[in-house]
């Protein structure tokens, strides 16, 4: 038999207090200087809209806006998020659906639904950008966003709908 | 009719768990916390084959935070698990067998506490040989991996006489045919929480495709009552056959019951890539024989399938393949033999096509090149010996009537790379090659004969005033709620809003089966067709009671029960009105087999959907990438329930399908992976796949067909291989026999040809 209890404090020791702005709302918490973001936005402030995959910033399923760029939270350290301005999914739409979010929706776009949030945030970052992206473009912008369920094909529907003045 | 938004109408419909998917608020199971949680995490083996001299794990146990370090040594039941064989341990005690092999496991207070319990962990290996391919484990002096040594399951299947039909042929074709370890690559990884109630029951939050098949198998690990285990394992984010089998679920569980404490434990990917399945690798060899006249007469198949360190579902895939390598082709003497090999590699095991991908691969092959020598065009060849509506199935058992395979046949016809095929492209790239190819397929659904493939499903008014269907089905994300809301709205003409579904939680929900092998769709349509006929005889009795409304005037429709009155319609009852007065008798239940062949093959399909696919491909000489420039599939599968679905599994299933073919290969090198996360291991991204790519569905069954909807989870992802594969022979001249597509074959290497060695390797 290998079990005790074995309790201790877990609370963290940090003289780091991270201030950033997530989702409109300013937030302030102590985490370790080198904590990830993809952690303290699922972990530490339970938004769990943002996802967690491969880790190495290959999947996009992490992805959120740091100051309207995407970016892969999962790369990202909590000191390189000081006074910056954080979107999640969350974020994207506050009182009613967002358009892109509609195409989704309406052209089939997602299927389990994991990597829906990356591939939302990162065409939210890209046609806020460029509000008349082309294909080509927003096919570039995602191709940082893996998605193993609808082989693209509702994606590119999604993408032909927006793209389609 | 190409099947799209438009040609679908109203049924192509805004999914029901849409909403929360695309806002992000979907709690995931991954997503869930509990208070007072701990993490689990579990000790691996690092080497793939090795006694184990000790264990040691007091030093973890010290380490602050630590609540547990359980082993071998304290499962209170059985120490294995397998849908087929429980033959994986959950934690090994004398012997690794695989580089993915559990040790033990560790609940901490942190994540960062339990990781660094698991390097406190000391294991004593005694290393032994690596058998890391099935040729090495076949060898008579090959250490035993398992009690009956290292063939998990051999099949023979034969008919005719295959010397003597190979007497009758004038040409043949002999080809080895080797296809990769394509992994899942779910998104979500696996995990789960696991929480212990105060009366000693186990919620468990973890994502399978079959939670009463979990549940069992959890308590004859814990040595308990199945009621004592609740499983919730809906919604999932993705699975593809992956998360069939059990996989943090042993850990978790054992943890959290030792702990008295909810235990959460996520996979990291590379753990994912370590311990979880992959799709068999085979090496197939086909010798198929055609006379002057082009009729197949005879087919030698024998696969040799790599199983890995455990069965799970190696022996079905194994069958399946069997069965699959005779295809739709009508040959009369056939001899088919299979070996499923236990290796020291990971664990092979149930995914999508379900060991028909690679076989259809290795089949389709095969007719492209006897045409060649025929010269006569493929896909003539393959009408010459296509199966007709009453002939047997591929192993001479009786089917459903199906002329699915001619209904695909000619489909393929529609898509304009049909016409495209019979010009000539010029490029003004010499270098850029262009070619078109086709196959088709036929594929079983449900679990086959011999195998216990029961279905179920429940409908009932609940004490809200809804309809209610609970099945014992999991969302995935294919598509079933959508299906579900669907078929409902169709049987009872009601609003989406009276409608509720449950399905994913053995507390709620009845024993319909597995959520795998295609056949969620026609369960739960048969299903509801059952049930229909008694609900409403319940609900109009008893409304009939309450408001004396005759019962042969009443119909369900938007918000209640309406009647015609005077040649109006007026609403009689309100759902909710008739929740109010008393649900008990108004449940309906039903259970029944998935329809199964009569005749004794083990494996056997009964129910077959057929595809078609044609494909158009660029290859690139100077860099032997290949790029699909577009792609289209026929699939002949009866009526479509849920067009977005229907689309949408096609459309996935052939882009796994295309990274089965040009990228994906979960590499091993001495038992051990040397792809082990998404920077190596490269499933398609947007750039990989086409833009065009349509799907037409076939929806006419046979006259008198009472079968309904086919499956068609799984028919998308097995027949693009071979079409690319006789699309890139199109453009370059060169046959390609291994997956996934090495580069290097297709590339001319200009400056080697210059010094005279340009050898196209490959070509024959």
């Amino acid at each position: 038999m290998s079990q005790k209890g074995n309790r201790i404090r877990v609370e963290k020791e940090t003289e780091y207090l991270l201030s950033f702005e997530l989702n409109g709302e300013s937030v302030e918490i102590p985490v370790d200087p080198s904590r990830r973001l993809v952690d303290i936005i699922r972990t530490d402030l339970d938004l769990t809209g943002t996802k967690i995959s491969c880790e190495i910033g290959r999947c996009g399923a992490c992805m959120v806006l740091v100051n309207g760029k995407q970016q892969n939270s999962c790369l990202t350290m909590a000191y390189q998020c000081d006074g910056k301005k954080i979107q999640t999914i969350e974020g994207i739409s506050t009182d009613r659906i967002d358009p892109v979010q509609q195409a989704f929706l309406e052209e089939g776009g997602f299927q389990c639904g994991y990597c829906t949030p990356g591939m939302i945030v990162s065409l939210k970052a890209l046609l806020k950008e460029n509000p008349k992206a082309t294909m080509e473009d927003l096919k570039e912008g995602l191709s940082g966003n893996l998605c193993r369920c609808t082989g693209y094909g509702g994606i590119y529907r999604v993408l032909r709908r927006l793209t389609d003045k | 009719m190409w099947l799209d938004r438009s040609s679908s109408g109203e049924k192509w419909k805004v999914r029901p768990d849409g909403e929360e998917k695309v806002t992000g608020k979907l709690r995931y199971l991954t997503d869930m916390t509990f208070p007072d949680m701990l993490y689990g995490r579990v000790l691996r083996s690092t080497v793939p084959h090795a006694r184990i001299l000790s264990i040691d794990t007091s030093v973890a146990l010290e380490y602050p935070g630590v609540i547990a370090v359980l082993t071998h040594r304290d499962i209170p039941g059985l120490n294995g698990f397998g849908i087929s064989i429980p033959d994986q341990p959950v934690f090994c005690d004398a012997l690794v067998r695989f580089e993915g092999d559990a040790i033990a496991a560790v609940a901490a207070m942190t994540e960062e506490i339990a990781e660094k319990a698991l390097s406190l962990i000391k294991v004593d290996y005694e290393p032994l040989q690596t058998l890391d391919t099935p040729e090495l484990a076949l060898q008579p002096t090959a250490p035993k991996l398992h009690k009956d040594g290292n063939i998990l399951h051999q099949t023979d299947y034969q008919r005719g006489d295959i010397n003597e039909g190979f007497k009758q042929c004038t040409y043949v074709i002999e080809e080895t045919y080797i296809t990769p370890r394509q992994m899942h690559t779910y998104l979500e990884t696996e995990g789960g929480i696991f929480v212990p109630s105060q009366e000693g029951r186990l919620t468990v939050y973890a994502p399978t495709q079959h939670g009463y098949k979990d549940r069992m198998q959890l308590a004859r690990i814990l040595a308990c009552e199945e009621e004592q285990i609740r499983v919730i394992s809906s919604p999932i984010g993705g699975s593809f056959g992956g998360k069939d089998e059990l996989n943090v679920q042993p850990y978790g569980a054992l943890l959290a019951l030792y702990c008295h404490q909810p235990v959460k434990m996520h996979y990291s990917r590379w753990e994912s890539v370590k311990a979880g399945l992959k799709r068999h690798p085979m090496e197939i060899t086909m010798k198929t024989g055609v006379n002057a006249d082009g009729e197949i007469i005879a087919h030698q198949v024998q696969i040799l399938s790599d199983t890995g360190a455990y069965s799970t579902l190696g022996g079905p895939v194994l069958n399946f393949a069997t069965e699959h390598a005779v295809g739709p082709y009508q040959i009369p003497h056939v001899d088919v033999k299979g070996k499923a090999v236990y290796t020291n590699n990971g664990i092979s095991g149930e995914f999508r096509g379900f060991g028909g991908n690679q076989v259809i691969f290795a089949l389709e092959g095969q007719l492209d090149r006897l045409a060649e020598k025929l010269k006569i065009d493929p896909w003539e060849l393959r009408k010459k010996n296509l199966r007709k509506l009453n002939d047997l199935g591929p192993m001479g058992q009786r089917v459903v009537p199906t002329n699915g395979p001619e209904q695909v046949w000619e489909a393929v016809k529609h898509s304009p790379l049909w016409e495209k095929k019979k010009t000539q492209s010029n490029f003004s790239k010499p270098w850029i090659k262009r070619g078109i190819g086709a196959a088709l397929a036929m594929h079983g659904s449900g679990l086959g004969y011999g195998i216990p493939d029961h279905a179920g499903g429940l409908i009932r008014l609940n004490k809200e005033g809804k309809i209610e269907v609970a099945f014992g089905h999991e969302e995935f994300g294919q598509g079933l709620l959508g299906t579900l809301e669907i078929l409902l709205q169709d049987h009872f003409c009601c609003d989406k809003d009276d409608l509720s579904i449950v399905i994913g939680d053995t507390d709620l929900v009845p024993p319909s089966g597995s959520s795998t092998a295609s056949r969620t769709t026609n369960v739960v349509w048969q299903a509801l067709n059952r049930l229909k006929g008694p609900f409403l005889e319940a609900l109009f009795t008893k409304v009939n009671e309450l408001t004396g409304c005759p019962v042969e005037t009443l119909k369900t429709g938007p918000g209640g029960i309406w009647a015609d009155v005077n040649e109006e319609e007026e609403l009689v009852i309100t759902y909710s009105e008739l929740g109010k007065n008393g649900v008990a008798e108004l449940e309906c239940s039903t259970d029944f087999h998935f329809p199964v062949t009569p005749d004794p093959f083990t494996g056997g399909h009964y129910l077959y959907t057929s595809t078609s696919v044609i494909a158009e491909v660029e290859v690139n000489l100077l860099t032997g990438t290949v790029k699909v420039i577009r792609m289209d599939h026929a699939v002949a599968a009866g009526p479509v329930i849920n067009p977005m679905g229907y689309v949408g599994q096609i459309e996935g299933g052939s882009v796994m399908a295309l990274g089965f073919t040009l990228s994906e290969d979960a590499m091993m090198n001495d038992g051990k992976y040397v792809t082990q996360n998404l920077d190596t291991y490269l499933v398609p991204t947007i750039f990989d796949v086409p833009e065009e790519q349509y799907v037409h569905a076939i929806e006419e069954l046979p006259d008198g067909d009472s079968f309904g909807p086919r499956g068609v989870g799984e028919v998308g992802s097995v027949a693009l291989a071979p079409a690319i594969v006789s699309a890139i022979k199109e453009a370059t001249g060169i046959w390609v026999t291994k997956l996934p597509v090495n580069r290097e074959l297709l590339q001319k290497t200009p400056f080697l040809t210059l010094w005279g060695e340009g050898v196209e390797e490959g070509t024959k």
